[in-house]
């Protein structure tokens, strides 16, 4: 094949229409809001007629769900999680907490903006969101994909000196390994 | 009879410990003493041993700011007598000092280290990890009162700064939907 625009917009269609319908989720729960997961998997809400289900391991996994608040304690393993997912990655921001700390807004110990930390994808709000609405954030992030907006993952690639910076400052004690891709 | 069995025990207690200080109200399956931190170890382990308060309910600290004192408070339970009763002590809030009780309960060990961590109380002898729940803690004890955690959020994480045209939009969807905002919830408009 010729490699030329119009051949990679065609390549990028199927690629994007394959992610689209295979969003697994890795089996993580940050805070309060993974009780709201299984309901949204099992038999009355059914996400897995979507292409969403669970994967056990973070490199088998496509997305990470961030449930809720998050300590600072947790946020050094959910870093870890997320450099080690292999791409395609999406990282959705679930609940209150997430977008500006919902009410731990002045805990001592909880990040308040993830995106500083992290690329987040799709935010949904709510405290907490119902099944509904995760259901209505994964085909939010579906028609992302499809529209090759859900590029996260290559921002935190292109961008990762500020985030490292802004994790480090309150992860002090850095002790994980330093990624170069 | 419970109130009989508890002036026995608040005799016997009075009696191997002249510093306790009782505040007692018998209408309740609980009994109160204040006594000095020397006296902890050798009240709980006569509790435990010799009066069957063999259950540990709980074990608590209280800031007393105004009072310039950490008040430690041990909860102890006697399933023989249903009994409920509340070893009190007060430390110095600037120096908190106290000495390693887990060999009496060694679930005790546990609740030291969140007096330690969480109040800044000094656990002499205690023998466990420095850290408990807080990772890489750089700030002050977080559970004392005077630690301003709005203040600290603030200074730590980011915020997200609030939408500028963010209104009071009850008003128009009152008018829209022909509603009345009842007097109560008008004091309560921003």
């Amino acid at each position: 094949m010729v490699n030329d625009k119009n051949s990679q917009k065609i390549v990028d269609f199927i690629q994007n229409w394959a992610r689209k319908h295979s969003i697994w989720v890795l089996a993580y729960g940050t805070g309060c809001g993974a009780i709201e997961i299984p309901p949204t998997m099992t038999s009355r809400y059914d996400a897995e007629r979507l292409g969403v289900r669970g994967a056990a391991t973070p490199r088998q996994a496509d997305v990470l769900l961030i449930t809720g608040y998050l300590t600072v304690k947790t946020l050094k393993r959910v870093i870890r999680v997320y450099e080690q997912m292999q791409d395609p990655k999406y990282v959705i921001g679930f609940g209150s907490c997430t977008i500006n700390g919902g009410m731990y807004y002045d805990s001592y110990n909880t990040i308040k903006v993830l995106d500083k930390y992290l690329p987040v994808d799709v935010y949904i709000n709510g405290c907490m969101p119902r099944p509904e609405a995760v259901l209505s954030g994964f085909a939010r992030l579906q028609k992302r994909i499809a529209e090759g907006r859900a590029n996260g993952a290559q921002q935190y690639k292109d961008n990762l000196e500020w985030y490292r910076a802004n994790q480090k400052k309150i992860i002090p004690n850095w002790i994980m390994p330093e990624y170069n891709w | 009879m419970m109130k009989e069995l508890k002036e026995k025990i608040v005799q016997r207690i009075k009696a191997n410990f002249a510093d306790a200080a009782e505040k007692n109200d018998f209408n309740y399956n609980r009994l109160d003493f204040t006594v000095k931190k020397e006296t902890i170890p050798s009240i709980l382990f006569y509790l435990k041993d010799e009066m069957g308060f063999i259950h540990l309910s709980d074990a608590n600290c209280v800031d007393w700011l105004e009072e310039g004192e950490l008040e430690l408070v041990f909860i102890v339970w006697s399933p023989k007598d249903k009994i409920k009763i509340f070893v009190r002590t007060r430390l110095d809030r600037d120096n908190p000092v106290m000495d390693n009780l887990d060999m009496i309960w060694p679930q005790l060990n546990t609740y030291e280290r969140e007096f330690r961590e969480m109040f800044g109380v000094q656990v002499t002898g205690l023998e466990a990890p420095d850290e408990f729940i807080l990772e890489d803690w750089q700030g002050p004890p977080p559970f004392r009162r005077d630690f301003d955690t709005a203040a600290y959020a603030e200074k730590t994480f980011w915020e997200r700064p609030g939408r500028e045209d963010a209104q009071d939009v009850r008003e128009t969807i009152a008018n829209r939907d022909g509603e009345e905002i009842p007097d109560f919830a008008k004091k309560y408009s921003r």
